[in-house]
This record gives C-alpha cells, sequence and structure tokens, in this order.
C-alpha cells in the first residue's frame, strides 16, 4: 500500500530511548512490535496509516519471562510463540500458554506479542479471557514513570485501553497458577486453526475438600470487551459441585451476557454456549477431584 | 492387425510427477503479476455505490488533473458496449440502469497503481438510487406470491411420462425444500490480466485464465476488431474452480479498453478485498424436491423446483441452472419427472461459474431428500437408494438410456460395504450423547454429467492439434496444442501422457505448452469435467494420426516401403527387423518437410439425440459417478461439528494419471467440506458481508478428514484412453452426507447450507419448543 511506504519508523535500542520519543509530540509514533493487527487494519482502512511509528519489538526490557514471588512476569514484547512454548508459562499459566497457541497460525504466533494482543483490546482477543482469570496485573511506563494496573480496571471498552499518549506498556505481572488450582482455555471458532474467535473463554479454580473454593472465569466475544463473570463466581464458590449447580451455574452465565450477533455467530448461540463453556469449565475443574 | 492396433497403455494410468510441479514448487512459475512488461500503467475501475438506480452523470473532481490519466467512458467503446455473453443484456461499463453494487461505471488508467486508485476516487457517478432486489430469500418469497416483480433471466422444464399419474400412482408423496447460499472460489491466486496494445491495431490479452477462446470471440464486439488481432495466452494460473471461466472476459475487455486508448500496456491485478466483491459466485439455490413413493419404496414420481438466484445479469446462469435441472433426478430410476428450472435476476455481482456448476446444488436437495423419503418410508437411506438407483440399461429423467457399463450402482455397494455404513448407522446417537459427542453417519449417491450438455459438445467441435518440431533443448518433440489449461488440476501432465501413449513414444518427447490462440486450435473451455475425456480423446486421436504418418513417412524414407510400428520410441520394420529411434525418423522428417501439425476434432456418436427446448434425449455423453459416506462427531457441550472420515468410491472412467485424480478427489472434497459446514457469505449494503479471508473461512489442513478414497474404472466407450470427468464431481456429494449424518446424530434435518453449530442451536432450540408444545 501507497500510505504504508511513508510511515517513518524510529528503532529505538533501550527502553528509555523509546519513552523518550515517546514523551515528545514531536517524536512520538504509533508503537509497533509484531504489528500483526495493526498492518491488518492499515491496509484494510479500519484505521489510517501512521505518520510514524515506533519500532519496540526489539527492546530488551521487553521480552523478560521471571517467576518472582508467586509472580510471573512476562514481557509486553514476548510473542504468542514463546508464551505457548516456555516451560514456565506453562507450568504457571497454563491457560495463557493454551490461548497463545489458537492464535492465528505459526507465523501471526511468531510475530504478534501480548502486550500487541491487550493494546488492540478486541473482544476476541484471545489472550484476556486467561489473564482476567488469573486476576493479572499489567504495568505501563513513561519518562514520568511506571504505573501498576490490574488488567481488569486497563481495559476500559470496546478498542480502549488506559494508556496515556506517551506510555507503552511493558510487561505483565501474573500470580501464578498453585499446584491444587486448574485452569483451562477453550476457543469456538469457525474453524480448527486459523480462526477468529465467535467465543472463548478460560477459568482458573480450586476445589478442596469437595467445596469449590476458586473459580475465576472470563469470556471474550460475547461483549465489547472479555469480561470476568462475578454472578456466576460468587454462585458457585463455596458450593459442592453436583449436576444441581452445572445446571444453576450454566444459566446463570447465559443470563449475565448479552452477546451481539454479527459475521461470525449469532446472540443466541452465542448467549447459550457461554452458559455452556462455564458448565464445561466447572466439570473440568471436578475432574479427578 | 489387431495386434498392431491393440492399445497398450504405458503412461496413462501412472501416477506421474506433474509436469509443472518442480517450477511452481520453486518459485519460478509466473504468473500474471510476475510477467515483467515494459512501461505498463495500472488500471482501476470506476464503481456504482448503489445496488441499483439510474447513472444520471459522471462527477470528475476539478481538482484533479485528469491529463496525466486515461479515462474510458462508453463513449470510448470502440464497437458495442456490451458483454457479448448469454443475454447480450450486460454492458461492459453502465451507462443508464445500475444493476448491482460494484457496477463498472469508468475505467482508469495511470501509470502507477497510486495514481490510478486517486484517479478513480475522482471520478464519482452520481445516480438515483433505486429499489433493488438482493437476496434469494426476497426471490424466493415472490416466487410464490407468483413471481410478482421477478426479473426471469432464464427457465426450462424437464418432462417425463406424466407427473400426476405418478403421484396418483404413489403411496406416500414426500416434500422437502432445500437452501444454499453463495460460494467464493477463493483461487490462490487472485484474477490479474494485462493487456497489449500491438502495432497492427490489435491487443495481446495475458494472464490469470480458464478459456482463452471466450475472451477473444467475446471482445471482438465490444473492441470492434476482427478476432485474429485479438490474441490470448494463459500465464501460469494459481487456482480457478470456474471463477476464472467467464469473468476474465470482463477484465481482459476494461485492460483491453485501456490499452487501446491510452497505447500503453495495461494491468490489472485485484486484491483479495476486490476479488471476493467483484467476480462471479456459485449460485444460491432454493430447490424443492416432491416425490412420489410406493409403500415397498419404488420412486413413482419426481418433480422439482429448482430457483437459482443469477446476480445481475444473465451470463452463464442459464448453462448452470440447465446443468442443475439435469442432476435433481440423476442416479434414480422414476417414469415420471417433471422439473421446473429457473434463473432470476438480484441485483447483485452476476453469479457464474464454480466446480459442479449447478449440480452440487441439485445433489444437496436431491440426495438430503432421498434420505427423507427413506425415513418416511421407514426404509433405511441405503436400502432405498439400492431399491431406485439407475443400472445399465435404465433411463433418467431426460430419457436417456444408457448402453455402457457404468460405476452405478457399483460406487454404492461398494462404498457401503467399505465404510461398514449399515452397522455404523446403527450407533448413531439420534440425539442422545455419548462421552460428550453425538455421532453421525450420512450417505450420498450421486452422478455427474461428463463433457458439455445435450449437443454441446457436437457443436463445439473441440479440436486438438499436435505440432513435431524441436524443442529448445534441441531434441525433437511433440507439442500439444490445445486451449485447456492447466490451473492446478493436472493438464500439463495428463495430455503429455495421453499424446505419448497415442503415439507411443516416451513421455519426454510430448509438451502441453500453456495455450496461445495464435498457435492453439480450439478445444473449448477448460470447463464441465470435459478436458480429460473429451480433449483428451482427442489429443489421442490426433497422436495416433501423426504416429500412422511417421511411419509412413518412415516406411518411405528410411525403411524401403516395409511395413513399419512405431512402439515403445522405436520405429521398428515389420520384414527386415531394423530399428530407428523416434529422433531419428523425427529429425528426418523435420529436415525434409519442416514442421508437421496433425488436427483432430472431437465427434459425438452419431447415435446421440438430443433436443435442446424440450430437454429429451442424451443429456450428456458420458456421466462419472459417485458414493460418500461422511462420519460426523458433534460436541454434546457446544454443538462445534467435525467431520472426522469420508469414504468414497468413484467412477471417473479411465484414470489417466491415479496421483492427481486422487488429488482433485481431495481437493475437492476439502472444497465442498467447506461448502457444508463453514463457508458463508450474506448480503449486506448489496454486497457481500464476508469480503476478505478474515471473514470468508475456509477450511485448513486441521479441518481435513480422514479419507478412505478409491476409484472403480468404467472407461467412457466411445474415445480412448476413456477418461470421464473428475474435477466437479468431488464437489458434489459431501454436503447432502454431511446433512444426512447430521440427522443421525441429532434427528434434525438441517435444509440450509452451510450447517453451523448456530444453526444446529437455533434448529434444537424449535425442536424443544415444538415437543413442548406438543406436549
Amino acid at each position: 500500500m501507497t500510505a504504508m511506504e511513508s510511515i517513518d519508523i524510529a528503532f529505538p535500542q533501550t527502553l528509555p530511548e523509546a519513552l523518550a520519543l515517546m514523551a515528545d509530540e514531536a517524536t512520538r509514533g504509533q508503537p509497533l512490535a509484531g504489528g500483526t493487527d495493526l498492518m491488518v487494519q492499515w491496509e484494510s482502512g479500519v484505521r489510517p496509516p501512521p505518520a510514524r511509528a515506533i519500532d519496540i519489538k526489539h527492546l530488551h526490557e521487553l521480552h523478560e519471562i521471571s517467576e518472582t514471588h508467586d509472580e510471573l512476569v512476562i514481557g509486553g514484547a514476548v510473542t504468542h510463540a514463546h508464551l505457548r512454548r516456555t516451560a514456565m508459562i506453562r507450568h504457571y499459566a497454563p491457560a495463557l500458554a493454551e490461548a497463545a497457541a489458537t492464535v492465528g497460525g505459526g507465523q501471526i504466533q511468531a510475530m504478534g506479542t501480548i502486550a500487541g494482543s491487550i493494546a488492540n483490546a478486541s473482544p476476541a482477543g484471545d489472550l484476556a479471557p486467561s489473564l482476567l482469570a488469573a486476576d493479572a496485573r499489567v504495568v505501563v511506563a513513561s519518562v514520568r514513570g511506571e504505573r501498576n494496573l490490574s488488567l481488569q480496571s486497563f481495559i476500559r471498552g470496546y478498542r480502549k485501553i488506559d494508556l496515556a499518549p506517551d506510555e507503552l506498556i511493558v510487561r505483565f505481572v501474573i500470580p501464578v497458577k498453585k499446584p491444587t488450582e486448574r485452569e483451562q482455555f477453550r476457543k469456538l471458532g469457525p474453524r480448527a486453526a486459523q480462526a477468529i474467535s465467535k467465543i472463548m473463554g478460560s477459568y482458573r479454580g480450586e476445589i478442596r475438600d469437595g467445596t469449590i473454593t476458586r473459580f475465576s472465569v472470563a469470556l471474550g466475544s460475547v461483549a465489547p470487551t472479555a469480561v470476568r463473570l462475578p454472578d456466576v463466581e460468587a454462585l458457585v464458590v463455596g458450593r459442592t459441585l453436583d449436576a444441581a449447580l452445572l445446571d444453576e451455574a450454566e444459566r446463570c452465565a447465559a443470563a449475565s451476557v448479552k452477546p451481539i450477533t454479527d459475521i461470525r455467530s449469532t446472540a443466541e448461540y452465542r448467549q447459550w454456549v457461554s452458559g455452556r463453556l462455564i458448565r464445561g469449565f466447572l466439570e473440568h475443574v471436578g475432574a479427578d477431584n | 492387425m489387431a495386434v498392431l492396433e491393440r492399445v497398450e497403455y504405458r503412461h496413462v494410468g501412472q501416477g506421474m510427477v506433474r509436469l509443472d510441479g518442480e517450477e511452481k514448487v520453486r518459485g519460478q512459475a509466473l504468473y500474471a503479476d510476475d510477467v515483467p512488461v515494459p512501461d505498463c500503467w495500472f488500471g482501476e475501475v470506476v464503481r456504482s455505490p448503489v445496488p441499483r438506480g439510474r447513472l444520471r452523470r459522471l462527477v470528475f473532481d476539478p481538482a484533479f488533473d485528469f491529463s496525466q490519466v486515461c479515462v474510458v467512458t462508453p463513449e470510448d467503446i470502440p464497437g458495442k458496449n456490451i458483454v457479448d455473453m448469454m443475454g447480450q443484456d450486460m454492458p461492459f461499463i453502465a451507462y443508464d440502469d445500475i444493476q448491482y453494487r460494484g457496477e463498472p461505471v469508468a475505467l482508469v488508467a495511470a501509470p502507477t497503481r497510486a495514481l490510478a486508485r486517486a484517479a478513480a476516487a475522482r471520478i464519482v457517478p452520481d445516480i438515483e438510487a433505486l429499489p433493488a432486489i438482493l437476496t434469494l430469500s426476497e426471490v424466493v418469497d415472490r416466487f410464490h406470491r407468483n413471481g410478482e416483480g421477478l426479473h426471469e433471466l432464464a427457465g426450462q422444464t424437464i418432462r417425463k411420462g406424466d407427473i400426476a399419474a405418478g403421484f396418483a400412482a404413489a403411496d406416500r408423496i414426500i416434500e422437502g425444500d432445500y437452501w444454499a447460499g453463495h460460494q467464493e472460489q477463493l483461487y490462490i491466486e487472485p484474477q490479474g490480466i494485462f493487456a497489449i496494445p500491438e502495432k497492427d491495431g490489435g491487443v495481446f490479452i495475458q494472464g490469470s485464465l480458464q478459456c482463452p477462446y471466450y475472451i477473444a470471440p467475446e471482445l471482438i464486439v465490444t473492441l470492434n476488431l476482427p478476432l485474429e488481432k485479438i490474441r490470448v495466452k494463459q500465464t501460469a494460473v494459481g487456482g480457478a474452480f470456474g471463477g476464472k471461466e467467464e469473468f476474465p472476459t470482463l477484465i481482459a475487455g476494461y485492460c483491453a479498453l485501456l490499452a487501446l486508448k491510452c497505447g500503453k500496456p495495461v494491468k490489472i491485478i485485484y486484491d483479495r478485498h476486490q476479488d471476493i466483491l467483484y467476480t462471479t459466485k456459485r449460485h444460491p439455490v432454493w430447490t424443492r424436491q416432491r416425490t412420489g413413493v410406493k409403500n415397498d419404496g419404488t420412486i413413482t414420481a419426481m418433480e422439482v423446483d429448482f430457483v437459482l438466484d443469477g446476480g445481475a445479469y444473465t451470463t452463464l446462469s442459464p448453462v448452470v441452472m440447465y446443468r442443475g435441472i439435469l442432476h435433481t433426478t440423476l442416479g434414480y430410476k422414476c417414469p415420471h419427472v417433471y422439473v421446473n428450472g429457473k434463473v432470476y435476476r438480484t441485483n447483485t455481482f452476476p453469479n457464474g461459474a464454480f466446480r459442479g456448476f449447478g449440480a452440487p446444488q441439485a445433489i444437496w436437495g436431491l440426495e438430503s431428500h432421498m434420505d427423507e423419503v427413506a425415513s418416511a418410508l421407514g426404509m433405511t437411506p441405503e436400502a432405498f437408494r439400492l431399491h431406485n438407483a439407475l443400472h445399465e440399461g435404465d433411463t433418467t429423467g431426460t430419457g436417456q438410456t444408457i448402453f455402457e457399463p457404468m460405476g452405478t450402482p457399483d460406487v454404492l455397494e461398494k462404498t457401503l460395504a467399505r465404510s461398514g455404513f449399515s452397522e455404523k448407522l446403527g450407533k448413531a446417537s439420534r440425539g442422545t450423547p455419548r462421552d460428550g459427542k453425538y455421532y453421525g453417519i450420512g450417505l450420498c449417491f450421486f452422478g455427474h454429467g461428463s463433457g458439455f450438455t445435450g449437443d454441446g459438445e457436437s457443436r463445439l467441435k473441440a479440436k486438438a492439434a499436435l505440432d513435431l518440431e524441436y524443442f529448445e533443448n534441441g531434441k525433437v518433440g511433440v507439442n500439444i496444442r490445445i486451449s485447456s489449461t492447466e490451473m492446478g488440476q493436472g493438464t500439463m501432465t495428463i495430455m503429455p501422457q495421453i499424446g505419448a501413449d497415442g503415439l507411443r513414444v516416451h513421455v519426454d518427447h510430448v509438451r502441453c505448452p500453456f495455450p496461445d490462440t495464435k498457435y492453439a486450435p480450439d478445444s473449448g473451455p477448460t470447463v464441465a469435467s470435459r478436458t480429460a475425456m473429451v480433449v483428451g480423446g482427442t489429443v489421442f486421436g490426433a497422436a495416433e494420426k501423426m504416429r500412422r504418418q511417421l511411419e509412413a513417412f518412415a516406411s518411405e524414407s528410411l525403411f524401403g516401403g516395409e511395413r513399419v510400428e512405431l512402439d515403445d520410441n522405436r520405429f521398428t520394420g515389420a520384414v527386415t527387423g531394423a530399428t530407428r529411434t523416434f529422433q531419428e525418423v523425427g529429425a528426418a522428417y523435420l529436415k525434409q518437410h519442416g514442421p508437421l501439425r496433425v488436427m483432430n476434432q472431437f465427434k459425438l456418436p452419431d447415435t446421440l439425440r438430443w433436443n435442446q427446448k424440450t430437454f429429451e434425449g442424451d443429456a450428456y455423453p458420458s456421466y462419472s459417478w459417485g458414493c460418500n459416506v461422511a462420519e460426523i462427531e458433534i460436541d454434546a457441550l457446544t454443538l462445534e461439528i467435525a467431520v472426522k472420515k469420508v469414504t468414497g468410491y468413484y467412477d471417473i472412467g479411465r484414470v489417466i494419471n491415479p496421483v492427481l485424480a486422487h488429488g482433485q478427489i481431495e481437493g475437492g472434497l476439502i472444497q465442498a467440506l467447506g461448502y457444508a459446514v463453514m463457508e458463508k457469505m450474506e448480503i449486506k449494503d448489496g454486497l457481500y458481508d464476508a469480503s476478505r479471508m478474515q471473514t470468508y473461512v475456509v477450511p485448513t489442513a486441521l479441518d481435513i478428514p480422514e479419507f478412505d478414497l478409491h476409484f472403480v474404472e468404467y472407461p467412457y466407450s466411445h474415445t480412448a484412453p476413456g477418461a470421464k470427468g473428475v474435477g466437479e464431481v468431488p464437489m458434489d456429494g459431501l454436503a447432502p452426507a454431511v446433512a444426512n449424518a447430521v440427522k443421525s446424530a441429532l434427528g434434525i434435518r438441517i435444509n440450509t447450507l452451510p450447517i453451523t453449530p448456530e444453526k444446529l442451536f437455533a434448529a434444537m432450540t424449535a425442536a424443544r419448543r415444538t415437543g413442548e408444545a406438543a406436549a
């Protein structure tokens, strides 16, 4: 495309350099990591190509993957390919790894990043539900300093995030899954792979002595943003998992979302299958217990 | 003599590696956009933003400098402003009526694509918008109200026996209706053509196309040029599936009109978005099947309505509908038949050719319905089909009695046995899941007419030429000159196999280059499952002629007059046993006489008869047959559908290249899988809502089921080597097999394509409500 030929791209070598560029309106640009969402949007006209972009894919500060004090830290430029294959992530946040494995195809996974997926703030973004269910936090930075927010508050609406013009997403902080907890991610798409979700969801839960002690669950593509389902969580925590609870939870979940009909699915199906996914998650947390 | 004329196939029947494979895998093949064209300008189309209206005028932005670009409006068309296809109702560039959103109102060319696009954006049509009919459901609503407000593009009936008597003789009458929507071909390479103005006032057109001899004759009217001044050549083609049958005439015309006006080569390469929005699709269909049966399962009457959404103009729709109605009853014995085919206008891009060409739409309805008829009678799907299936010597719905051995009911019997259908059907879930899954299994049995409908092949008289000449490697060889195109299916490989066996030389000596109308005679279009059968037969005949000529030459010039036989690359004297190689004899011939061209022409048997008005007689020269069993799993939690296994037998006549034939069958089944369970487009604001690969979803490798596919060979008896149609056959059977499997899994009939979890949920909800209301 001709418009893209005229983008000036800056290549800062360090995060402070990038933040300095972002701080000044004259040098500020569209942060660009994998570009897997942005380039499609520029080409299709969904959003106009920017005059300037700042390449942040190669900033070493954004590639961290570490575990500290029961928390997993994942840099913003970590790719889906790394999310799905890194043993530490597969161990401490398995649903996130599962979700990353369903994003696009191999090429998209090699380029696309966790921060890009969250910054795109599409309700169909595959990573948000598992991060929300794990109570993940996001750290953003500018020359003014860092802010540490819950992901839930960071995602403000359809394609809206709580990011100032001079800020960059630098890392995610995810409480690790405890050995007694279980997780699952499930995505329904129109085909087995390379698909944009009709609906997807993720949970983290725990059963102790027959009682559900934790059940955090989030769904995507049923609302303008990925959402937690607090009514379902409140309903099931403290209860014994039995057939009656499965029915109640399924009904509660379906009642607590108001999805829309679009090119990928219908409101009716999405609403019904929201309940079905919750039933499936509860069966999963209860299996072998 | 008998021994001399015995046909012994050395190459036919072998899974030879495709001759164009290596250059394609290595990325060396030149597709339309890869061919360097010096000083080439880029074409763009200015399109109507409304689906129907009256064009008042074009408004040229005064702020834009139009002197730097070339603009073509109707006044610039040298000949008639029509696309010379059936109906002759489509203008090349709209000048008054607007009949679809995206209809061209002007053409622009410029030295860069960006400038062409910018200029196109500065030409704004001023249109008085009028009410439009956009969807098949609107058409069918009006059809039920006696066709109120509909514009009929084509109509045709088939009558056999007395349909009223057939229903009177029936114990039961079962009726059902079946719908399917648009399907996009989604070839890998988008449409692309370039046109180069020639010094003599003519034009050279090259690009991604299926049918060189459609484009040249269709453009003479528009360009006002004699046929010999329009030369058309094919580049490598990255898939077509019918999408490059009639459509390329439009884009070739745009390029040619621009090139002739601006005096520069002009090319148009659609991007994917343009390609999906502004090219042909499979016709949406509504079909109603009404069937009379005896209690013992004997069919007494078949009455069918078959209504196609034609889009805005006639183009190929009548022929698609003809093939469709001929397949709405095919494969079954029935004394009384009435079929009513219609094509109506909607204000969308004209629908067109797509693998199967009306037959998949017809078979979708027929084979869904046959299961419903069996079910109403309390018969199993297989028992009902075995009871009624057409056999050799039986008569079709058009009164055609088939006198050659053929694959029905063999494919049906073998598929049933191989798949274990009867036993597995007993295990179908019938609405009660086990281990979180519903299991279903479905059957579909079908035929497919090979070659053009009716006497089309008699009228066309497909020609093939063989040229004995020097290849660029210095060897003597034979170039097969036909207008049949390689578009991924294997023409370039099977034709040398066939030609080599007709000549009885090694296949290395035979090639089939890209067709160029300057060198290749008209063998007809590469469509209708006719290439291997009709053109292959014509090539074989030409090769036999050339062999006899070379044998005669060798006898006279090199063997002292004794009888000479060419076999296995060697000329051998019958008396002396002396031998000469093909290279030696070929070189001697070329030295003495220069290049040798041998022509052959296809001819149908004189016994065939066809009435194009009444659709009585021999509807096709021959038929391919197929049978599919689909096994599916439906996730009980989410109703996601997975097609797990497809078992199938096919009679495609003699199999020329089993590897390529299997590739055709598997590829076609994957395309049919998309049609069955995924591919969905609807009309939104006059355009297709799924207009990118992001939203138009086709199967990927992970969706492909296990295939268990086999051939039974009943060669076409009229022409060696006896191939029948293969290209379209795999598109026919899978969708109804999956719908029938869904019925066995859930107890619910889905009568619209594609079959999605959303539809299953809606149907199950409706069934539950009906059940509750009944209780």
